[in-house]
């Protein structure tokens, strides 16, 4: 049986996919690779560079419905010309693939051993490259819901898109114009410094009513006085288990005109308080930091439990040896010993109330207070964007804030990744 | 004798804390068994008369609010993606703890930056593609997307296979299992409390989220509970809350069931995050 030089198998898969391992007599794996290269070919010719052409135009042609012009839907195009690149660059990883495994097939020829079969081959490969298979899925499933949508906002955030600019209006690219307007443009830049400042006041203090809040409960609950603590903790984890859209509107209802707070208010002959009214101001921001403290305290609670619980209990009795008090030894050894192994945990938490969309969406949604674009006096940045994006339809501008609050978040998980010590130990252990 | 007055101030704080925190859901469970439907004609935080009306009404009256409607749409969602969405974390936490392969870090560290952008950035791109797509007002696509979403949070089972010595793999490498047989036989036995663990936190995750159903249907007999029950006003107060109470019991009593892993869970995810 004469055989082909090993060399052109290489040369061969090079230039066409699957065609080296169809010389080499790998039938089926050649012919899924050649499948493969003729559905991509076609792909391309028929509707792929129109696809990755719209991307950059973005739509050239107006519709309208009147004189019965079919216009082009510029988002469409956009999502259709991310598809094509997507597929482009699976197609190069494929066609990477497909030329190791002729240096393989070539390699195994030139030194005169059998090839597998098929069947053989894809069974070794599912067990040498098990983990491949295993996160197939996974990866596929992460790219589709959450890479693709990502890359798509980022892209958003570069167009005029919302506002009057929706289908069949033609969306255009505008390079950094969102972020310009946003620093720049008035009533966009008066709201969107307004809620920043706001944003990190509440993050600040409801990450430390939070923190300390569960610590303190934590501590109380270790006091040797303190019996049948199982008991007592029952009742932060029933709170910590109601489903929080629960407790907020629960909240909602009990600081309402008719709610129980306003009943004892008027029994006693005073006229009700409207709590969450658009007036509200301050009395709002402190009820939202009173709900947002009732639903997390539990879990910091929980936390500086176990933590509590890994402590070196030595020092204290050196220490009260030594005639410090009870004070002393709290500021001393425990704080120092918890603030420590919870740092990482307090800034994700700081991240996490900076993001906090429950809290003021379920207590006030809704409500634009004068001043402000779109929002009002307690909304964070991430109500805004809500606001702007999915009520009032301002994609573009949407975007450009999300963008921002992604350089805030990251900036902050930066600090805890670099001083986690999970991350720097994660291989020693392996 | 300061023993004794420490003891009962902190008694007095430790009762006063919980009070605070058992309050506001026992007023919700009053309020569930009131007679009357609006918030006006309850006195304060007590009900002056009580019946089952809220519950009779939340299951036969449901010409407006359709609640035994919502309750399925609900467990419909929260199961599927819980099933799904725990093959896929178990199959990445697995993957990632067991095998060193190249891309490895890589893909931890893409994992870490996709979790840094708002979550809020995602849905309102997913919810324009679904738009888009047509994709909109369908109880599947809210599972695929929770399940998909689902391995973003791997971290805490990782943490568990990382504590799974590696001797036991080695044993059965040795005998000739091949990888696929390691997980089912080995992998899988030895993980089951993560596997009871993961199942129900992709439940409860669901079963209790409110945006992403609100963004992505529009449609009232799609609606899951969160949903409906933010619809309902303050003259529909005790329906509220006996659809409030009636969802929220089995979470809590799940949440009880596995208080055991509350506290590691928390730790462990906190530590690695």
């Amino acid at each position: 049986m004469k055989r082909e030089k090993p060399s052109k198998i290489v040369i061969a898969s090079c230039c066409i996919m699957g065609a080296g391992q169809l010389l080499s007599k790998q039938w089926i794996k050649g012919l899924l690779y050649l499948f493969i290269f003729a559905a991509y070919v076609t792909y391309m010719v028929t509707s792929g560079m129109n696809d990755i052409k719209g991307f950059f135009t973005l739509g050239t042609v107006r519709g309208d419905a009147w004189l019965g012009i079919q216009g082009d839907d510029s988002i469409m195009m956009m999502l259709r010309g991310i598809f094509a690149f997507l597929l482009t660059a699976m197609f190069v990883a494929l066609h990477i693939s497909n030329v190791k495994d002729a240096k393989g097939l070539a390699k195994r020829l030139e030194v005169g051993k059998e090839l597998p079969g098929f069947l053989q081959a894809t069974q070794i490969f599912l067990d040498k490259k098990f983990y491949i298979v295993a996160l197939l899925l996974p990866v596929i499933g992460v790219l589709i819901f959450n890479v693709l949508p990502i890359i798509f906002m980022i892209l958003i955030s570069f167009t005029n898109y919302g506002g009057d600019i929706v289908p069949p209006e033609l969306v255009d690219w505008i390079g950094l114009g969102n972020f310009e307007k946003i620093l720049s443009l008035t009533e966009i830049k008066d709201t969107f410094f307004r809620i920043l400042s706001w944003n990190f006041v509440w993050a600040f203090l409801a990450t430390a009513v939070n923190y300390f809040g569960g610590l303190g409960l934590a501590l109380l609950l270790n006091k040797k006085c303190v019996k049948h603590k199982g008991f007592w903790r029952m009742f932060p984890i029933l709170a910590y288990a109601v489903p929080g859209f629960i407790t907020m509107l629960a909240f909602k209802f009990m600081f309402s005109y008719g709610g129980p707070i306003n009943y004892y208010i008027t029994m006693s002959g005073h006229s009700a308080i409207g709590f969450l009214d658009i007036d509200a101001g301050w009395t709002a921001r402190i009820i939202g930091i009173a709900v947002n403290a009732w639903i997390t305290i539990p879990t910091s609670m929980l936390l500086a439990t176990g933590i509590l619980s890994n402590m070196n209990t030595d020092l204290y009795e050196a220490a009260s040896i030594d005639g410090a008090s009870k004070w002393k030894q709290f500021i001393k050894i425990t704080l120092p010993f918890v603030v420590f192994s919870t740092t990482p945990v307090l800034i994700t938490n700081f991240i996490g109330n900076f993001n906090n969309f429950g809290v003021f969406y379920f207590l006030r949604g809704g409500l634009y207070n004068d001043g402000y674009f779109l929002a009002s006096d307690t909304d964070l940045l991430i109500n805004w964007l809500y606001n702007l994006s999915i009520d009032n339809n301002y994609y573009g501008i949407g975007a450009a804030i999300s963008l921002i609050i992604f350089i805030i978040t990251s900036v902050f998980s930066l600090l805890v990744y670099v001083r986690s010590d999970a991350y720097k130990k994660e291989d020693t252990y392996r | 004798m300061s023993k004794k007055i420490d003891s009962v101030v902190t008694h007095m704080i430790l009762i006063a804390v919980c009070l605070v925190f058992v309050f506001p859901i026992l007023w919700l469970v009053l309020a569930s068994f009131s007679k009357s439907g609006s918030i006006y004609d309850i006195d304060g935080f007590f009900p002056s008369e009580f019946s089952f009306n809220s519950y009779h009404k939340l299951f036969v009256d449901t010409a407006m609010y359709d609640y035994p409607n919502w309750l399925q749409n609900t467990l419909y969602v929260a199961f599927f993606s819980s099933l799904i969405g725990t093959v896929l974390v178990i199959l990445t936490a697995y993957t990632i703890s067991r095998f060193t392969f190249k891309s490895r870090k890589m893909l931890m560290k893409s994992t870490l930056v996709l979790s840094m952008f708002p979550s809020f950035m995602g849905m309102t791109a997913v919810y324009l593609m679904m738009v888009n797509f047509g994709l909109i007002n369908q109880l599947w696509s809210l599972i695929l997307i929770y399940a998909a979403g689902a391995p973003m949070g791997y971290l805490v089972q990782k943490g568990y296979f990382d504590t799974i010595s590696n001797t036991i793999y080695e044993a059965a490498r040795i005998d000739g299992a091949s990888n696929f047989t390691i997980f089912v036989k080995v992998t899988l036995p030895l993980a089951k409390p993560m596997l009871v663990y993961t199942a129900l936190t992709q439940f409860a995750w669901p079963w209790s989220d409110f945006i992403l159903p609100n963004l992505l249907l529009k449609n009232k007999d799609l609606w899951t509970v969160a949903v409906g029950l933010t619809h309902l006003g303050e003259t529909e107060f005790t329906r509220f809350a006996a659809g409030a109470v009636f969802i929220a019991v089995p979470i809590v009593a799940l949440y009880f069931a596995l208080s055991r892993f509350l506290v590691v869970g928390v730790s462990q995810g906190a530590v690695k995050e």
